[in-house]
């Protein structure tokens, strides 16, 4: 077993007469499996690009638009998150990143695709112990 | 337009003792295609306390002006108690859930179709305080009828 440790900041001076300047932090007991931070190509077909695998585990599980596609040429395109074939929930532009828990209880995945052409994306897991 | 920034960190020194793992990722908040900042949040916060089954908490749900818009959720859970824990759904699709200090951060892709709608929340084990908030894109409020 390991310990994870994520923090997240959100700044913001204009966004409205409160300025905003938050942080919290959280300590996360993981264990195997894990995937470390990995490198894919996301192309238009979700089903070529299947990252978290179904499995009956509570994951947390963190991606980044990397802002390039598979030739390192900057891309503007974004990436569908999908938790099932089709069935995406969150577009990430570039540069863009989300860190969120898993349920994975049975058939949940989490499978990528673009909305044009191909991008680079970061990702990784943990499973809770 | 505002210019909102997030920012993540993740450590570990155990998980690879022969490579300790340190994570930084950091962005601004956008509108959907496009390089302007998103000027709208919404947030709050209160006490999830446990309900029949689909009795959560709608902290957003998805709008037909909302649909190919940008927004960025953060949840949290609040709770102390290490089993009580927060089940985050999207539409009826349990994501996940957030146990005591837990949080999550993602954008949100609203609208109809093949999209996921609301997002909801419901306490598990027992009451959670949590706290959560929204960045979005502006929204045009329906006239008022009579």
């Amino acid at each position: 077993m390991a310990t994870l440790t994520p923090t997240l900041t959100l700044v913001s001076t204009d966004l409205s007469s409160n300025e905003l300047n938050f942080s919290v932090t959280d300590s996360l007991t993981v264990t195997d499996p894990f995937i470390g931070m990995s490198n894919v190509t996301v192309t238009t077909t979700g089903a070529d690009t299947i990252i978290v695998p179904s499995a009956d585990a509570r994951r947390f599980f963190f991606l980044r638009h990397t802002g390039v596609d598979g030739s390192g040429s900057t891309v503007t395109t974004d990436i569908k998150v999908e938790e099932g074939d089709e069935n995406w929930f969150a577009r990430v532009g570039p540069g863009e990143w989300m860190f969120l828990p898993l349920n994975c209880d049975g058939a949940q995945i989490i499978q990528l695709e673009t909305t044009g052409g191909t991008i680079v994306a970061e990702y990784a897991y943990w499973t809770r112990s | 337009m505002a210019t909102t920034t997030a920012t993540l960190s993740i450590v570990s020194p155990d998980l690879l003792p022969s490579s300790p793992l340190s994570i930084s990722a950091s962005s601004t908040l956008m509108k959907a295609d496009t390089s302007v900042g998103l000027h709208m949040m919404e947030s709050g916060s209160g006490e999830l306390t446990v309900t029949a089954s689909n009795g959560g908490v709608v902290l957003k749900e998805a709008t037909a002006a909302g649909e190919n818009t940008a927004a960025k959720v953060y949840i949290c859970n609040k709770a102390t108690d290490p089993t009580y824990y927060i089940q985050v759904k999207l539409h009826d699709t349990i994501m996940g859930r957030l146990y005591a200090g837990d949080w999550m951060f993602m954008p949100w892709s609203q609208g109809a179709g093949t999209q996921e709608d609301e997002i909801s929340v419901e306490a598990e084990g027992g009451t959670c305080p949590y706290e959560w908030a929204i960045f979005k894109e502006g929204e045009t409020m329906v006239a008022r009828t009579a």
